[in-house]
C-alpha cells in the first residue's frame, strides 16, 4: 500500500509539472500576469516536493525490506546493513534512473528559487527545468518503474546487491557523480532561457557562475571516488581504464573545464560570448549522451545496465529533442552574438582559448573513441574495442600542448598583448627547470618511455612555472590569484603523477604453499606466507590470507580476502594495501591450485596517492574561487 | 572593421591548423590503436601477422582449465573452433570453466598468448558477441 503512495506520488508530479506547462503555454498569448506567474512557480515547487516524498518513501521501503516491489527484491536483503539497504537502490538501473531525477529536480528547486521573482529569466528557466524533469519522470514511470509489484505474492528474501558494490566509496560514488551531472542542467536551461529571451546584453553569466562551480566539484568528487573504489576493490591495480563509462563521465568533465574557463575570459574581457554558451549547452548535452549510452546497453562495458532497445530509444530521442531545442535557438540567435571585440593575440584569454579548442578536441577524440566501434560494426560487422593505447597517442601531444598554453598564459596579461620576445623571455627559465628535473628523474629511474615522459615534462611545466609566478609575486606583494594557483598545480600534479606512475609500478606473480617463503627483489627481501584463515561473517565466507612481506627491512603485514557471499554464491577478492607516501604495496589473492598452493599477485603502484591528492587540490583551488568572491 | 576581418582570418586559420592537428592524431591512432574482437574460428581465418594485438572472445571449455604455478593454460571455444590460451597471472574471480571470457593478447603458431583476462562485474553478464554464441550453441 505505501508502495502504491510513492507511486501516486510520481504521477501526480507528472500531472502538476504538464500542468504548469499546460498554463504558460495557454497564457502566453496574453501579456505576462503576475498571479499566472506565482501559480507557475508553487506549481513546480509542489511538483517537486512530491518527487522528493516519493523518493523518500521508496528509501523507507528499501529499509523495510518490501521484497513484493520487484526492483527491491532483485537488489536488497534482510541481512544487509541499513546503509548498503539504502545504497542497493541506486545499484541498478531503475533505482539510480529515480535517484538522478530526484537530484535533477533538487538543482532544479533550489535555483528556480534562489533567482528572485523579478528576474526576468525565472520563467524561462523553469519551463525549460520543467520540461526536462517531466520527459525523465515519465522515461522512469513508463520504462523502468522502480514501483512495479511482484503479483500477486512478493518474495520472502531478496536477491542481495551486488557484492562488488558493497562498499562505502561506492556506494557515495554514484550520488556525488550524478549531482555533478545534473548540476549543468542549471547553465543548460538558463543559457536556453537567455538565448529566447533575446535580451543578449543581459551579463548572464554571474546568475550561474558559482553554480557551475559547484557541479563541477561534484563531478570531479565523483569521478575520483570512482577511480579511487576500481583501484582498491577490483583488484586489477588500475584506476582508469578508458572504460566508455569512464569516457562519458569525462566528457562532461572537459567540457566543464573549459566552460569554467571561457566563463572566466567572457566576463572578464567580454570576448569568447558565443562560444561559452555553446559549452554551457555542449556540457548537459553530453551528460544526457552519457546516461544514453549506459542506459541504453548498447555499448559493452563493465557499467552498463541491461540491453533494452525501448529505453534507449526513448533517451536518444528526448536527448536529441532537448539539445535540439537549446543549440537551435543558439544557431538562431549566432548572428546578432558577433561581439565586436576580438580576442588580441598573445593575451591571457588568446591563449586560455587555444586551450578551449584543445579540450574540445579531447572531447572529441573521446567521443570517437566511443562511438567508432558502433559505427564500424554496423558498417561492415567488424568488432572492435578501443583501449588505452588509442587514447595515451591522442592525450600525450595534447597534454604537452595545453601545459605550454598554460605555462604562457601564467606570464601573459588580460586583454593586453605581448610581444613573443618578452613571452619567450619569460618563459624560458620554465622551459630550462623542468628539462634539468626531466633529466634527473631520468638519471635517477633509468627507464625511458617516451609518452610517460611527455606527460612528465607537461606537469613539470605547469608546476614550475605557477611556483616562480608565486615566488615573483611575493617577491613584488603583486596580486596572485591562489584559487587559479592551487587548481592549476593539481593539474600539473595529476599529470606528473599518473606519468610517473606508469613507468615506475611494477607486478610480480607468486605460487606459494601456507608456511613458505620468497625473494622477491632487492628491495622486497622476503614474501612470506604465514597462515590461512576461515572466518565466517554475517553475509559472507572469507578465506584470509596472513603475508608478512619485508620491504627495505620493514616488515610489513598484509591480509588479502577471498570471499563468497551466500546470497549469490558470487566469489570476490578484496586487495590488502600498504600505503606510503611514494608507493602503494598492493596484494591480491588469486586461486588455489590443486596441490594445496595458492597464488598471489603483488603490485607495486607508485605515486597513486599523488593521483587523489591532485584531483583533491583541483577541487580545493574551486572551492576558493568560489569563496574569495563571497568575502569580497 | 578590415583589421577585424584579417584578425578573424587569422584566428580561423588557427583554429583550422590545430583542428587538422587533432583530427590527423586522432586518424593516426585509430588506425594503429584498435584492438580487434575475434571469436576462435575467425581468428583461425583471419590471417594475423605476429606481433599484432588483438581480442579474442569465447567460452572457457569445460574441463580445460590447467594451472601451475602462477601460469594458467585453457581452450577458448565457440563451439565450431578451440584456441589455447596461455597466461601468466591471477585470473579474475568470475573466470571459470563453462563460462564466458575475453582474452587480449596475441596469436602466434597457433597458440593464443594473453596478457590480459577481463573480469566482469556481474555474473550474469555476457557480451553481446557470447550471447550471439551461447545461443548458436
Amino acid at each position: 500500500m505505501i508502495g502504491e503512495i510513492a507511486h501516486f506520488l510520481s504521477i501526480a508530479s507528472v500531472m502538476i509539472l504538464t500542468l504548469v506547462l499546460i498554463i504558460n503555454i495557454i497564457f502566453s498569448f496574453s501579456s505576462g500576469h503576475s498571479n499566472q506567474l506565482i501559480l507557475s512557480y508553487k506549481l513546480f515547487n509542489q511538483a517537486c516536493f512530491l518527487i522528493f516524498l516519493s523518493f523518500g518513501i521508496y528509501i523507507y521501503l528499501a529499509i523495510t525490506d518490501d521484497f513484493s516491489i520487484s526492483y527491491i527484491a532483485n537488489h536488497s536483503n534482510s541481512q544487509l546493513p541499513i546503509f548498503y539497504k539504502i545504497t542497493s537502490i541506486w545499484s541498478a538501473h531503475e533505482g539510480s534512473m529515480f535517484l538522478w531525477i530526484v537530484f535533477l529536480t533538487l538543482w532544479s528547486i533550489l535555483f528556480v528559487n534562489y533567482l528572485s521573482f523579478e528576474h526576468p529569466l525565472k520563467k524561462g528557466t523553469m519551463l525549460m527545468l520543467t520540461l526536462i524533469i517531466l520527459g525523465f519522470l515519465l522515461f522512469l514511470l513508463v520504462t523502468s518503474n522502480p514501483f512495479e509489484r511482484i503479483l500477486p505474492f512478493g518474495v520472502i528474501e531478496g536477491a542481495d546487491i551486488n557484492p562488488v558494490l558493497q562498499d562505502p566509496a561506492l556506494a557515495i560514488h554514484p550520488p556525488l557523480l550524478y549531482l555533478g551531472y545534473v548540476g549543468f542542467v542549471i547553465s543548460f536551461s538558463f543559457i536556453t532561457a537567455y538565448l529566447f529571451s533575446g535580451n543578449l546584453s543581459y551579463p548572464w553569466e554571474k546568475d550561474i557562475k558559482n553554480w557551475s562551480f559547484v557541479a563541477w566539484i561534484f563531478l570531479t568528487v565523483g569521478i575520483t571516488l570512482g577511480s579511487w573504489w576500481a583501484y582498491y576493490e577490483l583488484g586489477w591495480g588500475g584506476y582508469w581504464f578508458w572504460d566508455p563509462v569512464e569516457n562519458v563521465a569525462l566528457m562532461p568533465w572537459l567540457a566543464a573545464t573549459a566552460f569554467m574557463h571561457s566563463l572566466f575570459a567572457s566576463s572578464k574581457s567580454n570576448v569568447l560570448k558565443a562560444w561559452t554558451l555553446f559549452l554551457g549547452i555542449l556540457i548537459f548535452a553530453l551528460s544526457l549522451f552519457g546516461a544514453f549510452i549506459v542506459r541504453s546497453g548498447i555499448i559493452d562495458s563493465v557499467h552498463s545496465f541491461a540491453n533494452d532497445p525501448q529505453r534507449g530509444l526513448y533517451l536518444l530521442g528526448f536527448s536529441g529533442f532537448i539539445t535540439f531545442i537549446s543549440l537551435g535557438i543558439f544557431a538562431y540567435r549566432l548572428p546578432s552574438m558577433q561581439s565586436s571585440k576580438l580576442i588580441v593575440t598573445g593575451s591571457k584569454e588568446s591563449f586560455l582559448s587555444m586551450n578551449n579548442i584543445l579540450m574540445l578536441t579531447a572531447i572529441f577524440s573521446i567521443f570517437l573513441g566511443v562511438t567508432y566501434p558502433l559505427i564500424l560494426e554496423s558498417l561492415n560487422g567488424e568488432k572492435v574495442s578501443i583501449g588505452s593505447p588509442y587514447y595515451n597517442t591522442i592525450f600525450s601531444p595534447l597534454i604537452l600542448l595545453t601545459s605550454i598554453f598554460i605555462m604562457i598564459s601564467v606570464e601573459a596579461l588580460w586583454q593586453r598583448g605581448m610581444q613573443a620576445k618578452t613571452l619567450f623571455f619569460a618563459v624560458a627559465p620554465t622551459f630550462l627547470l623542468a628539462a634539468l628535473a626531466l633529466y634527473l628523474i631520468w638519471y635517477f629511474v633509468e627507464i625511458f618511455s617516451l609518452l610517460a615522459y611527455v606527460g612528465i615534462y607537461s606537469g613539470l611545466l605547469i608546476i614550475i612555472s605557477y611556483f616562480l609566478k608565486a615566488a615573483l609575486t611575493i617577491k613584488n606583494n603583486s596580486y596572485l590569484n591562489k584559487g587559479s594557483f592551487v587548481a592549476h598545480i593539481g593539474l600539473g600534479l595529476l599529470f606528473f603523477s599518473v606519468s610517473m606512475n606508469s613507468i615506475l609500478s611494477y607486478q610480480k606473480n607468486i605460487n606459494l604453499f601456507p608456511g613458505d617463503q620468497q625473494f622477491i627483489n632487492e628491495s622486497i627481501e622476503e614474501f612470506n606466507f604465514l597462515d590461512l584463515q576461515n572466518i565466517k561473517a554475517s553475509n559472507h565466507d572469507i578465506v584470509l590470507a596472513k603475508i608478512l612481506i619485508l620491504q627495505n627491512g620493514n616488515s610489513i603485514y598484509l591480509n588479502p580476502e577471498k570471499r563468497k557471499y551466500f546470497a549469490r554464491g558470487q566469489i570476490t577478492s578484496e586487495t590488502a594495501i600498504h600505503a606510503t607516501p611514494l608507493k602503494d604495496t598492493y596484494l591480491t589473492i588469486g586461486d588455489q591450485l590443486e596441490n594445496g598452493s595458492w597464488t598471489f599477485s603483488l603490485q607495486i603502484n607508485y605515486f597513486v596517492k599523488w593521483i587523489w591528492f591532485s584531483s583533491a587540490l583541483m577541487v580545493l583551488g574551486i572551492l576558493m574561487t568560489i569563496f574569495k568572491k563571497k568575502i569580497r | 572593421m578590415l583589421q577585424n576581418r584579417k584578425k578573424r582570418l587569422q584566428n580561423f586559420f588557427i583554429v583550422l591548423f590545430l583542428s587538422a592537428l587533432g583530427a590527423s592524431l586522432i586518424l593516426f591512432s585509430l588506425n594503429s590503436k584498435l584492438d580487434l574482437f575475434f571469436s576462435p574460428s575467425e581468428m583461425l581465418l583471419a590471417e594475423l601477422k605476429p606481433g599484432y594485438r588483438i581480442k579474442l572472445g569465447g567460452m572457457v571449455k569445460d574441463g580445460s582449465i590447467k594451472r601451475e604455478g602462477t601460469k594458467v593454460s585453457f581452450i577458448v571455444t565457440d563451439f565450431e573452433a578451440e584456441v589455447s590460451v596461455y597466461f601468466d597471472g591471477v585470473t579474475p574471480d568470475l573466470f571459470k570453466e563453462d563460462s564466458g571470457v575475453v582474452a587480449l593478447g596475441y596469436f602466434e603458431d597457433g597458440l593464443f598468448f594473453a596478457e590480459e583476462i577481463f573480469a566482469k562485474h556481474d555474473e550474469n553478464y555476457m557480451p553481446p558477441e557470447l550471447m550471439n554464441m551461447a545461443e548458436k550453441k
